[in-house]
């Protein structure tokens, strides 16, 4: 192995069909979607070069702003709720003997399903005349709009879809601390156990402090994953009422291919890749942690 | 060294597989409409690939928005004929694979289509801004040396081509025409002691009454917006704004009439269905064919749905042309709409192209359209009116004795985004967002900004 590490040309060999994908698919997209922010461009005509035309047009659109709150919120909502609820499974999940795989599955499933059925299926769920509604009538109890009512700075219908996705995706980051955790030595938990802890002092003060750099990890695939998220916002909602729970990708669906606004639609996609980027910068600067022998 | 020269060969094989994955190949390129349809759409079960197979078939793809296997509008259902009896009359020579998608999604898709490079030969595409999209950057093919004496003749006037044309050449051939009225329960008006309502007043009162007698009054989408902005241009255009003036910047969005007619539709609003924010326009015609509200302000288009979902109801349905407001316009301006389609000015096939938008305009296909589907037919075709569904011979008196026409509001405006943003004000103006001032105040601010 160290001999093949030592052979340069090897290693460029390896790298360059990885590095060839990057470029084509990601790299030269990316270059290419920055430079149509600053333009005027249709898709059907050459781009027009119009400086921060696009930047400055977004700071005034009003469904930017409601996009960019509710993407925050997305943010805020997935990262919180993912990690407390995918750290209480994970923890329950490690301690418990029988029944572990089947949970397991159970909660990860959502994650494998297309996000277009679960859409629509948690669309018919919230309905005012199918589903919960219909439930809560018989007990005389007149349910709330749970995807129509536009009260309130973050509406209800982002809250629903916010936990839809927390529902979705939670069975992801219980696997990948539930992967950690089974990576802890038990020797620690004996030892601590020995030393008067309890099983929650030996969570707090050994589970946690061992498997913040997979807390980071989680924490960025959620910070990114919920900035792009688009797919159940777009089944359950369309971003509607009246772009009430629009989020910055379906606007940027919106106005590049319902308006032909590609310059402006990339405008908003660069917007979205520094928030990807400042995010992954200030969790990797706030889990930045050493790593233990386990 | 054997293992080297095992390694190196291994790893150009597989970045030759992956560029192989990333690339688009050289019969995609020649069949581009063709690959389109396989890729991106449901495709009708039906249009049989077995022609298609042949080398010596033309291929052609026909983008629409409503899926033809599934769908229970009596309007659709007639294109599907169409597109089996093309197929079966052709076979050998020309084959049309169609693309359906739903409606709301369908200008999204097509023109991810077209910005692809992949426009279908054959798109449905509503007259207005929507059409000038895709004229103005050469998207549309031009159909005026298509349009032959013996078909151009073949339809009931020129006029039928007013919105098609630009600078005096055709770019869309009109299937039908649909007149925007209300239609209405007669079962719930009777047992509610309500009457057909010509004026403003007249309309309040009957809501009213239908209200009191337990019943909601008037079922409609504000989800699907250019539902509730129809109703928002009926009461402009009652009040007598003039949309042209406004269009053209000589007057303000914000006046005394488009004030009064917002208002009237906030008045209107306590009528609705409770979940009008959030209903589309399919779930808010059910809420009328199935029984739970008494209105639905809608275009004749709605006739094939209304009686294809539940034919139960064809005798129950009344249609009355949208009230007067004393004092304001001429009452008997209706809101007018055809279905159009266009050709890609890129297609390598137009002789079958066209082939296949003379079917749709044929004696068979316009019989149809008026028998069954209950549209106005474009053509000087002769119909059986007694086959016709019984919406329809009020539909024809209110379009006959209307005494000009107009269009959507949404699609009157200079762009699809200038229609959406009026059709989000006014959604704003019904959700308490705005108050009609500011609403009226944000467009006049937003055409400054955008119009060229």
């Amino acid at each position: 192995m160290d001999k093949l590490l030592k052979d340069k040309k090897a290693i460029a060999v390896f790298v360059l069909p990885a590095f060839i994908l990057f470029t084509l698919i990601l790299f030269i997209p990316i270059c290419q979607s920055i430079y149509y922010s600053f333009c005027d461009y249709d898709a059907l005509t050459k781009p027009e070069f119009v400086g921060l035309k696009n930047y400055k047009n977004l700071m005034i659109d009003d469904t930017m702003k409601i996009a960019l709150k509710n993407s925050l919120f997305f943010l805020i909502y997935s990262c919180v709720t993912q990690l407390i609820m995918g750290l209480i499974l994970a923890g329950l999940l490690t301690n418990i003997e029988k029944g572990r795989n089947f949970f397991k599955n159970v909660i990860y499933l959502p994650c494998v399903l297309s996000s277009a059925a679960l859409g629509l299926l948690w669309m018919f769920i919230f309905s005012p005349k199918l589903g919960i509604n219909q439930i809560l009538a018989r007990f005389g109890i007149e349910g709330p709009l749970w995807l129509m009512d536009i009260k309130g700075y973050i509406t209800l219908p982002m809250w629903v879809i916010a936990f839809v996705a927390l529902w979705q995706y939670v069975g992801q980051s219980m696997m990948l601390y539930m992967a950690q955790i089974s990576g802890i030595s038990k020797s620690l938990y004996e030892a601590s156990y020995i030393d008067g802890c309890n099983r929650v002092k030996s969570f707090w003060h050994i589970t946690l402090p061992l498997i913040k750099p997979m807390v980071g990890t989680a924490m960025s695939l959620n910070a990114i994953g919920s900035l792009k998220f688009f797919d159940l916002i777009f089944n359950m909602t369309e971003g509607g009422p009246n772009h009430k729970t629009e989020v910055l990708a379906t606007h940027l669906y919106t106005q590049g291919f319902k308006y032909f606004k590609y310059g402006y639609a990339s405008a908003i996609g660069t917007v979205l890749l520094v928030l990807c980027l400042i995010m992954t910068f200030l969790i990797n600067k706030l889990f930045k942690s050493e790593n233990y022998e386990m | 060294m054997k293992k080297k020269v095992l390694s190196v060969l291994l790893t150009v094989a597989m970045t030759a597989s992956l560029l192989a994955g990333c690339g688009s190949t050289g019969a995609a390129d020649s069949a581009p409409a063709a690959d389109a349809s396989s890729d991106t759409a449901d495709t009708s079960a039906d249009a049989s690939s077995d022609t298609a197979a042949s080398g010596d078939v033309e291929e052609i793809t026909w983008m629409f928005w409503d899926d033809l296997d599934a769908t229970e509008d009596l309007i659709s259902k007639g294109y599907k004929e169409v597109i089996d009896r093309f197929n079966s009359d052709y076979e050998g020579q020309y084959h049309v694979t169609p693309i359906t998608t739903n409606l709301e999604e369908y200008y999204t898709k097509l023109n991810a289509l077209v910005a692809s490079g992949e426009t279908p030969d054959v798109f449905i595409v509503s007259p207005g801004p929507n059409l000038t999209t895709y004229v103005e950057p050469g998207v549309a093919a031009d159909l005026t040396s298509y349009l032959d004496a013996d078909w151009k003749g073949s339809f009931s006037s020129d006029a039928v081509f007013a919105q098609q044309t630009y600078d005096g050449k055709i770019y869309a051939v009109p299937l039908n025409i649909a007149a925007a009225c209300v239609f209405y329960n007669k079962e719930m008006f009777e047992e509610a002691g309500a009457t057909v309502p010509k004026t403003w007043d007249e309309l309040i009162d009957a809501c009213e009454k239908i209200q009191a007698a337990g019943h909601t009054p008037i079922t409609i989408s504000a989800g699907t917006a250019w539902c509730l902005s129809m109703l928002a241009g009926y009461l402009c255009d009652r009040e007598g704004v003039d949309l042209t003036k406004i269009e053209s910047g000589e007057e303000s969005c914000n006046n005394s009439k488009t004030i009064d007619a917002a208002n009237k539709m906030i008045e209107l609003s306590q009528y609705f269905q409770p979940t009008a924010a959030g209903d589309t326009n399919d779930v808010a015609t059910a809420g009328l064919y199935n029984g739970e509200a008494a209105i639905l302000i809608q275009g004749s288009w709605a006739i094939g749905q209304i009686n294809g979902e539940n034919p139960e109801f064809e005798q129950k349905c009344g249609v009355f042309q949208f009230p007067e407001i004393p004092g304001g316009n001429d009452p008997n301006r209706v809101i007018a709409k055809s279905d159009s389609l266009a050709m890609s000015s890129t297609t390598k096939h137009p002789e079958a192209a066209i082939a296949l938008m003379k079917y749709f305009t044929d004696d068979t296909a316009q019989k149809y359209t008026a028998e069954v589907g209950g549209k106005i037919p474009v053509t000087k075709v002769e119909y059986d009116a007694s086959k016709a569904p019984a919406q329809l011979a009020d539909v024809m008196d209110i379009f006959t004795n209307a005494s000009s026409t107009f269009g959507f509001y949404n699609e009157s405006l200079f762009s699809t985004e200038a229609g959406s943003t009026f059709d989000d004000n006014m959604v704003a103006i019904y959700l308490g967002e705005k108050t009609p001032e500011q609403a009226f105040d944000d467009l006049d601010a937003w055409y400054a900004a955008n119009k060229k």
